[in-house]
């Protein structure tokens, strides 16, 4: 995702917040069926893509953060990535269009791509609703196989608490 | 990089913009009195960069653009002007079949000042039609239409500063604003277009604008209706056959009454390159024009060129949608009236892919053979699967080739031949969309400089 900051100048949204609250509540929802996903730790990049990564260090679900969905409007198309495709962290994976923009996604990580999410090809504005939701129905929009270059990746990637603060800073310039 | 000769003699300097009395002559590009030493490519990390092609042909200036947004240093603001010869230009999600009329495209534009020498030697024939590209950008948003009377204007800059109506209010004030070309009653509106109010409550679309967002770089880049002669001709072109028949993902386009400012292209150009060292500094210089020769030497410039001329992209990108001759529980509108005559019962679905066949269903053909109706359609259906829509030729064959029983396909055929853009093969030309397409580029200059290795 491209850094979007003022592209509608919004007022500085309260995404952050919403953030936060949704994938607490997504958090409880999701963990009643699932036992890898408890310790997945999510982390952010500057461009505003999130990746959640599995406690094994081995797979991850990405998506482009709450915060990037408000800026960039209504979403009315996205272009997912290729699966099987390896792509190192950076690299154009995919597009979602938005008010006359079509805006890159990128690999936060370097990772080869195992799955994509086809509810949004028939529900783009999904990612409007729910950006940060990786359980069925949600926002996300890859599964990932992280490679051992993509956890250096990660290891460079913001916390949510880094985030928040850059998100921040970003809507105030 | 060895370029034929005829190219060659066609590279030229664009006259240049008079020179700005309030700009200190350091200021000139020096590249400008040297352009045969000096490739624009030198000039990528500047802060600040203008640049005027002096092609018009679409999927190159696409090309340039794009190779600037790529390449340019990421703290840099460029400007980059260019004109294409007709052209209907599709947004990066939209659906070619859906948008535009492509018989109408096909057929051309009439000439617009009649050659009066042609006319003598009584040659009028097809000579003089001017050809219409179809292009499909890398930027979001709808179909416009393009030809020598529409300049387009670009600005790539970081993403910090990107805003959607930032460089729309620029050229609003070249046109407009007190330094500008005066002319009345342009804005940006909602939809961040430019639109000119003309009294009476009357509001026309002189400007579309879309944009392209990277990881680093941010493209805004717009039309401007300056002087077209064929805006009477871009609503025709712009109205598919299929429209009431096709449903379509991805992003349809928002109709807009249209009209020109009415001022001359270098005028224009001059003031949105005025207007642009106003908001960032003198140091831009003036623009720096870039020849098609010098364009065609950059090997990554020809590559994007052969990416956007290809029908894998123009066709092939095309989001999924369903075409269907009835209302379905998916698209439940009712049908248009259909002026061909077709086979009682007969009815026809699919659903198209990269625009490629994943499913059909074609019912109600009439067989010759005393057979099982129901299970013939099935297996013609099914033999249709995996077909690519702009490839077929003429669906009066494809349908009898995916009928292993003797059919009456020609009413049929002809309506989907009506309904997809396809002209049926003659003596003087027709055949498959994708075909089509590609020999309005191979007719170029640029397309002979691909040297037909765009595969069909």
């Amino acid at each position: 995702m491209a850094s979007i900051a003022r592209c509608l100048r919004v007022a500085r949204p309260a995404a952050f917040s919403a953030v936060v609250r949704n994938s607490a509540a997504r958090t409880i929802g999701a963990r009643a069926f699932s036992v890898t996903a408890t310790n997945a730790i999510r982390k952010y990049t500057k461009e505003h893509e999130w990746i959640d990564l599995s406690a094994d260090k081995k797979t991850g679900v990405l998506g482009i953060s709450e915060y990037a969905a408000k800026q960039l409007g209504d979403i009315v198309y996205v272009e997912l990535p290729e699966e099987g495709k390896e792509v190192q962290a950076g690299d154009a994976i995919g597009a979602v269009e938005s008010v006359k923009s079509a805006a890159d996604i990128n690999a936060p990580v370097s990772c080869k791509i195992t799955q994509i999410n086809l509810v949004l090809e028939e529900k783009p504005g999904t990612i409007n609703q729910v950006a940060e939701d990786d359980s069925h129905g949600g926002g996300w929009i890859a599964k990932v196989q992280v490679t051992e270059e993509g956890l250096k990746d990660f290891d460079k990637m913001m916390d949510v608490a880094a985030y928040e603060e850059f998100t921040a800073e970003e809507a105030e310039h | 990089m060895a370029l034929p000769s005829r190219l060659r003699a066609l590279t030229r300097q664009l006259p240049l913009s008079p020179p700005n009395p309030h700009l200190t002559p350091r200021a000139t590009s020096p590249s400008l009195t040297r352009p045969q030493t000096r490739h624009y490519t030198q000039h990528l990390t500047r802060p600040l960069q203008i640049y005027r092609s002096a092609s018009t042909d679409p999927y190159l200036n696409l090309s340039i653009e794009h190779h600037l947004l790529q390449r340019s240093h990421p703290d840099s603001t460029i400007l980059f002007l260019y004109t294409n010869r007709p052209s209907v230009v599709i947004g990066r999600n939209q659906n070619p079949w859906l948008e535009v009329n492509l018989h109408a495209l096909h057929a051309g534009l009439p000439p617009q000042q009649p050659n009066a020498a042609a006319e003598e030697e009584g040659s009028r024939e097809n000579k003089n039609v001017l050809p219409i590209a179809l292009v499909r950008r890398r930027s979001g948003g709808g179909t416009v239409f393009h030809d020598q009377g529409n300049t387009n204007y670009s600005v790539i800059c970081p993403p910090a500063v990107f805003d959607r109506d930032r460089h729309a209010e620029m050229v609003v004030r070249a046109l407009g604003g007190r330094a500008g070309l005066g002319v009345k009653g342009v804005r940006v509106n909602e939809r961040h277009d430019i639109v000119m109010d003309v009294g009476d409550g009357k509001t026309f679309k002189v400007s579309g604008s879309a944009y392209k967002l990277t990881r680093t770089r941010s493209l805004h880049h717009g039309t401007c209706l300056l002087q077209s002669e064929n805006l009477g001709r871009v609503s025709g072109l712009l109205r598919s056959p299929a429209e009431g028949f096709i449903k379509a993902r991805g992003v349809e386009s928002v109709r807009s009454p249209i009209r020109n400012v009415g001022v001359g292209g270098e005028e224009f150009v001059d003031a949105v390159v005025a207007e642009f060292r106003r908001m960032y500094g003198e140091g831009a210089g003036s623009a720096m024009v870039v020849g098609e020769e010098e364009a065609l030497a950059n090997e990554e410039v020809v590559k994007g060129v052969r990416e956007l001329a290809s029908p894998d992209w123009i066709f092939g990108q095309t989001p999924q949608f369903t075409f269907s001759t009835h209302p379905t529980e998916d698209d439940p509108r009712e049908r248009p009236e259909v002026k061909h005559t077709l086979p009682y019962g007969f009815q026809t679905h699919f659903t198209f892919r990269h625009g490629e066949i994943q499913s059909a269903t074609v019912a109600g053909l009439e067989y010759h053979d005393f057979v099982d109706e129901a299970s013939q359609d099935t297996v013609l259906s099914n033999a249709l699967v995996k077909q690519r829509l702009h490839y077929v030729k003429d669906w009066r064959r494809t349908l009898k080739q995916a009928s292993p029983v003797p059919v009456d396909v020609d009413d049929a055929g002809e309506f989907l031949n009506h309904m997809f853009g396809i002209q049926p093969p003659t003596p003087r030309g027709g055949g498959a969309v994708a075909e089509a397409v590609v020999q309005t580029i191979s007719d170029t200059i640029v397309g002979e400089f691909l040297n037909g290795d765009i595969d069909l």
